[in-house]
């Protein structure tokens, strides 16, 4: 039955992070983006509120919640400052792998680290975008092991991580996840003079010198690999697409606000309509992309076949052009750093290009479409 | 709980849209654009299946007072499903459908009883294919409704009406058509009336129908009022549901509340005409196109955002019908469906072509969707009324009425 009522459960959930967004996150995103780091007060209060393992399995000590009440949880935290939670420690994108496989005895050392509700933090490498052959990690079969080596392309949380997942195609051409551990692997953090945004969130290459990783570091290997590299992926695209929404609405009701406020010529800008048709198209462009992120998270939640990067890269152009037309509104107070709207701009310029590149997520989905058999149901 | 899977009830709803769509509609769709109607004969058949629009089921249908029934409200939702069949199947021979039409919603949510039994009572298939209209625009009033210059005198026993209707859907072929008037410009909005004018009615004439760029099958009229004496029994709601003063609906409340009604119907048409150039596209490429290179990639991506378009366009109707059926005010939601969903179909439209190249202008039916689809960003309400309705709820909170 087509609804979209969320449960009790999910309302309370929902309610709880809409005001820890507003009355915790909010007030310290500048800070935190001076800081480059998010604020450990602020890191302790959300590891004690649970909102750090909603991906993470029951039996890891998480709250392992459909996708579809996460991305609601997740909606209203970044509503809060986007950058912030990018920023939070914790295992990451990588919490989606280890939803998928939670009994692999590789995860054993980071399980037991996290038993204390603090999780160390975890980077995730994927060769999805590793399109340029001056940015790939190359792994070359060694034994029953690999070697690793390379420079990254810039990663969420790399300056701060403890582990690394590494998931690359080797030189023979099979696809390959390793789970790395500070403790027995090195490498180097290089970090760039990064200013356009999600400054918080750790973004640094990594980049491997010879590195000996041993064969207990294999996660999986071979069309296992390949099949949950896919299935992990998913899921993170679907938990981004709803913490772009989140960003979304912060910036339309920030706008919205505020030209109901300014006035120019005699009165308030809200009365122009050259303002207003771009608030409302804002608005339908937001709750589309809210619509689009449910249905891909409720799909993924029944294992349906879902058009997740579509619905990413719908996610990343809405989130542009919500985002630049926040800051439009505001005129020149858009522009600077008394506002908040020009460090959203940012934020999501930098979100969109970390995770997939519109185009290309749009055009791998088409072509999807043209190989499969014709669909004539809704 | 949020979902989007159809019920096995709204399923059945769909496929047997669908299969009427595909099996009875669309092989008379490219001949009835061409003529610019649709036989008689098929009307005659298509009644006597008591297959009718009827968009009635939006509006005031209050749950059967039978306070244990579980089952919840859905009209709405199946009404949206049902319509986007429809419109793939053809959207001109959709409003062709007999029925009350968008006539309908108006008896129903603001007609004394009296009023409904009469008017909505002679849609039956054991009868003559009959039809019911909505009469609103004028040729100096479209958007802005409380323009309207109809203007209606009382007389002893009922009302003097004058005026012009243009753009009236099954205007000409309709058994009663509601027309909206002023009994007094000067009251603005509160001096608005809608009356149900009934065929042949003496100094009611059908004195043109529109030539149109789409939509061709489906009549359009223009109407003609002239010193037509319409009696107090056809004031819809009658003398007393204007008498109260204060914020008792006025014609113009009845004629806004019918729009949030039927945007949502509007919007899943348009939808259902997006998906068809989208579907009958994507296999022409499939077939035609080359399976690697350049223009395979160009093809990907136009139809990647085809497809997510209708899907976005969808999920949004949906949600204006959802909140409808669970009570929710739902006027914002309508009107964002509506302005989505009537410009996605027309970009669709017109992509799809794109890739059809030259031989879209040959008849295939995309050339005909692109035409049929444009006045869905233009009736019940142009995209930018939509825009305004839009920014209005958002502004609401701030107290600042734009």
């Amino acid at each position: 039955m087509i609804s979209f009522q969320p449960t009790a459960d999910e309302w309370s959930f929902v309610d709880l992070a809409k005001d820890f967004a507003d009355e915790r996150i909010r007030p310290l995103a500048r800070e935190c983006e001076q800081n480059r780091r998010v604020n450990p007060d602020l890191v302790k209060k959300v590891d004690e509120l649970g909102f750090a393992t909603l991906e993470l399995p029951e039996s890891w000590g998480g709250l392992e919640l459909p996708l579809i009440s996460q991305i609601q949880i997740l909606e209203s935290l970044s509503y809060g400052d986007l950058g912030i939670l990018q920023g939070l420690p914790g295992p990451g994108d990588a919490a989606s792998l280890i939803r998928l496989i939670p009994d692999s005895p590789v995860l054993n050392s980071y399980k037991d680290a996290g038993r204390d509700g603090s999780w160390p933090v975890v980077a995730f490498y994927h060769a999805a975008n590793a399109i340029l052959p001056t940015s790939e990690i190359k792994a070359v079969p060694k034994g029953a092991g690999y070697v690793l080596s390379g420079t990254s392309q810039p990663l969420r949380l790399a300056a701060f991580a403890d582990h690394l997942v590494i998931a690359v195609t080797d030189s023979d051409g099979n696809p390959l996840i390793l789970w790395l551990d500070k403790a027995d692997n090195s490498w180097d953090v290089v970090e760039g003079g990064y200013r356009l945004g999600l400054l918080a969130a750790g973004c640094a290459r990594v980049r491997f010198d010879d590195e000996t990783v041993n064969e207990d570091r294999v996660l999986a290997k071979g069309s296992e690999a390949q099949d949950l590299l896919s299935k992990a992926l998913s899921r993170v695209y679907v938990l981004e697409a709803a913490k772009e929404v989140g960003l979304m609405e912060a910036a339309l009701s920030y706008a919205t606000e505020y030209t109901a406020q300014r006035k120019a010529f005699g009165q308030v800008i809200a009365k122009f309509q050259g303002v207003s048709f771009n608030l409302a198209d804002m608005a339908i462009e937001t709750q589309a992309v809210r619509h689009l992120v449910r249905r891909s998270a409720e799909n993924t939640d029944r294992e349906e076949s879902e058009s997740v990067l579509s619905t990413l890269a719908r996610a990343h152009r809405s989130l542009r052009f919500v985002t630049d037309s926040a800051v439009q509104l505001l005129g020149g107070h858009g522009y600077v750093q008394e506002f908040p709207v020009e460090k959203w701009m940012r934020d999501a310029q930098a979100q969109v290009i970390l995770y997939g590149r519109e185009h290309d997520l749009t055009i791998r989905h088409g072509v999807q479409i043209l190989d499969e058999p014709i669909r004539t149901e809704a | 709980m949020i979902s989007f899977e159809l019920s096995p009830h709204q399923q059945q709803v769909k496929d047997v849209v669908h299969w009427f769509a595909e099996n009875e509609m669309r092989p008379i769709s490219m001949e009835a654009d061409k003529s610019g109607k649709v036989p008689d004969e098929w009307l005659d058949k298509i009644n006597k299946l008591g297959i009718q629009l009827t968009t009635s089921s939006f509006g005031e249908d209050k749950p059967k007072s039978d306070k244990k029934t579980k089952s919840e409200r859905q009209g709405n939702r199946l009404a949206v499903i049902a319509s986007e069949e429809l419109g793939w199947g053809d959207p001109a021979i959709a409003l062709t459908l007999p029925g009350p039409g968008l006539g309908g919603p108006p008896v129903q949510s603001s007609g004394t009883p009296e009023q409904k039994r009469r008017f909505l009572s002679i849609f039956s298939k054991d009868e003559p294919p009959r039809w019911g209209a909505y009469a609103l625009t004028e040729p100096e009033a479209g958007s802005d409704v409380s323009g309207i210059r109809t203007t209606a005198k009382k007389t002893e026993g009922g009302y003097i009406l004058n005026g012009q209707k243009i753009f009236i859907t099954n205007g000409g072929r309709a058994s009663w058509v509601v027309v909206f008037a002023t009994v007094d410009r000067t009251l603005g909005r509160a001096g608005h009336r809608a009356f149900v004018v009934e065929k042949d009615t003496p100094g009611f004439t059908c004195t043109r129908l529109a030539q149109k760029m789409g939509i061709r099958a489906s009549e359009t009229a223009e109407l003609l009022l002239e010193d037509c004496f319409v009696p107090e029994e056809n004031l819809l709601g009658g003398e007393s549901y204007y008498e109260t003063r204060g914020d008792r609906p006025s014609g113009f409340r009845v004629a806004m509340k019918t729009f949030d009604n039927t945007r949502p119907i509007v919007a899943a048409m348009a939808i259902g005409i997006a998906r068809a150039a989208y579907e009958y596209t994507l296999d022409w490429v499939r077939r035609e196109y080359p399976r690697h290179g350049h223009f395979h990639h160009l093809a990907a991506d136009v139809l990647a955002h085809a497809e997510q378009d209708i899907e976005a366009a969808r999920l949004l109707t949906w949600e204006a019908a959802w909140r409808a059926d669970i009570g929710k005010p739902n006027a914002k939601e309508a009107a964002i469906c509506k302005a989505y969903s009537g410009k996605i179909a027309l970009d669709v439209c017109s992509e799809c072509l794109e890739l059809l190249g030259p031989v879209g202008l040959e008849e295939h039916i995309v050339e005909k969707l692109y035409r049929d689809a444009k006045i869905f960003d233009i009736f019940e309400g142009t995209n930018q009324v939509q825009h305004l309705i839009t920014a209005r709820h958002l502004y609401e909170p701030f107290g600042v009425r734009v």
